[in-house]
């Protein structure tokens, strides 16, 4: 059994295959609808933003496939699910992959502890981004809560990686035993 | 000249580029939304796809609450029928009472040219999404233009204004609830007929009406409705009940709070009322007996070369 710790060599192996579609828009859709999901008052502030967490992934681990185009329409259509002023995720998610694209090569030197930090900030500052449009538009600010936000959001970074790793991991052993 | 590189290693525009591209579409985008209202109709139509997906989400939710439903005890139910019973009969007075007060206002109505100020017509809505944005407040709503849905129109439960009609989609629109942020509604005291306007705090379940003087006759539990005096919404809607005055006498104005009366935050039916408003009559240039005058107005612009 394998710690978290030393799952990141094995990550460069396991992505080296690189992924299908429909993993990365199964991934993005399960994401989408974690999101879309009846939260309200506090909960809803402090929900994590799964679509941008699962969208970094790909952006850290195949750049190739999901970039700044896919970011921006994800984040429009996060913005019609909140029914939010259209344009605000899609400016915060693609300064979220510009992020990854800048320090991808960085973050996957780490283990995942470190990379949970590496992905706190960029979260942080999606969310900033959003909380400072709309403070800019006249709203009040809505609570502590929000700033809880991208700090559960970074720790759902290891477990999400470990279960994006599961299917390339599954092909390498098929490979292996063959 | 410097070669190009081999295609297979051409990857487009810099990420830098990139980022400055989607960055101005995504502001070009806000502003276009934000200031001219360009987009709700595109926002409207997305939601509409986007709404299987929500639903889908909330679906585990919903059974759960179906099942506990179907397990609910026959003893609760009864109980609630009897309540329900009783509350109709309640109602059923008042209802006949509406009636020969309907009945006595259309005779009123006919004989004067104005229409009735009371609006009946409505069609009923199913909210599609809850306001998931933090920071205003806002519902989606099933209904839209093609079911004569327009801005402005007041939302309504069984106990009250819920808020207003502020965006239209072709079947959908957008409701902004009477608690979002400065969303007035101009509203009467029943117990003195005190008037005065009721803003939207921000925050949940709570409005505000400020500027009202500190020596106002409002009292805790005072229920403000509707006034009609804005042509918007229709008279005698209950909008909120007062919970908290704070009369301090170092500020000129009263610090007073209402909790709304509808269920703002929980609903899942609402009633759009679509009746059409009468069209409020221009307001006159000063004094009262230039009405005679107006109405001479045309042979008297006859008689201007």
């Amino acid at each position: 059994m394998r710690t978290p710790a030393d799952l990141t060599p094995l990550a460069r192996d396991v992505m080296k295959l690189p992924a299908g579609p429909g993993l990365i828009i199964g991934s993005l859709l399960a994401a989408y609808l974690f999101n879309a999901l009846p939260w309200s008052g506090w909960l809803l502030l402090a929900r994590p933003d799964l679509v941008m967490i699962v969208m970094l992934f790909w952006a850290v681990h195949q750049p190739s496939s999901v970039g700044q185009g896919l970011a921006f329409f994800l984040g429009l259509a996060m913005d019609v699910n909140d029914s939010m002023l259209l344009g605000q995720h899609a400016l915060a998610y693609v300064l979220v992959a510009y992020g990854a694209q800048v320090i991808r090569v960085r973050i996957l030197s780490f283990p995942l502890g470190e990379q949970t930090l590496h992905v706190a900030g960029l979260a942080l500052g999606a969310t900033l981004m959003i909380l400072l449009l709309n403070l800019l538009l006249g709203a009040d600010f809505p609570g502590v809560a929000i700033l809880l936000s991208p700090v559960i959001a970074a720790m759902l970074w290891a477990p999400i990686s470990g279960i994006l790793y599961l299917p390339g991991l599954r092909r390498m052993r098929r490979e292996n035993a063959s | 000249m410097i070669h190009d590189p081999p295609p297979f290693f051409h990857r487009g525009p810099s990420p830098l580029a990139r980022l400055t591209f989607f960055s101005l579409v995504a502001i070009a985008i806000m502003i276009a939304d934000h200031r001219f209202g360009a987009l709700e109709a595109v926002r409207l139509s997305l939601s509409v796809l986007v709404h299987p997906l929500q639903q889908a989400a909330a679906a585990p939710a919903a059974m759960l609450g179906r099942l506990s439903d179907y397990f609910t005890s026959q003893d609760r139910l009864l109980k609630e029928n009897q309540e329900l019973k009783a509350k109709l009969l309640e109602y059923a007075a008042d209802a006949q009472k509406a009636q020969l007060l309907a009945t006595e206002q259309k005779h009123l109505a006919d004989m004067s040219p104005g229409r009735s100020r009371y609006a009946t017509d409505g069609v009923l809505a199913e909210m599609l999404s809850y306001g998931r944005n933090p920071f205003t407040r806002k519902l989606v709503l099933d209904k839209g233009l093609s079911q004569g849905v327009h801005s402005g129109m007041p939302v309504i439960d069984a106990d009250g204004v819920v808020g207003q009609v502020t965006a239209v989609g072709t079947f959908t629109s957008e409701a902004t609830l009477l608690t979002e942020k400065d969303q007035a509604v101009p509203v009467m005291l029943t117990r003195n007929g005190l008037r005065a306007i009721a803003v939207g705090s921000g925050k949940d379940g709570s409005i505000d009406v400020p500027f009202m003087p500190v020596s106002a006759d409002i009292q805790n539990g005072d229920l403000f409705v509707t006034s009609g005096i804005d042509g918007t919404y229709p008279p005698g809607l209950v909008v909120a009940r007062v919970t908290a005055v704070e009369k301090n006498a170092a500020y000129v104005f009263a610090k007073i709070t209402a909790k709304p009366a509808a269920g703002v935050d929980n609903h899942r039916f609402v009633r759009i009322l679509t009746a059409k408003r009468p069209e409020l009559p221009p307001p006159l240039p000063a004094g009262d007996d230039k009405r005679p005058v107006r109405e001479k107005a045309p042979g008297k612009a006859r008689a201007r070369p």
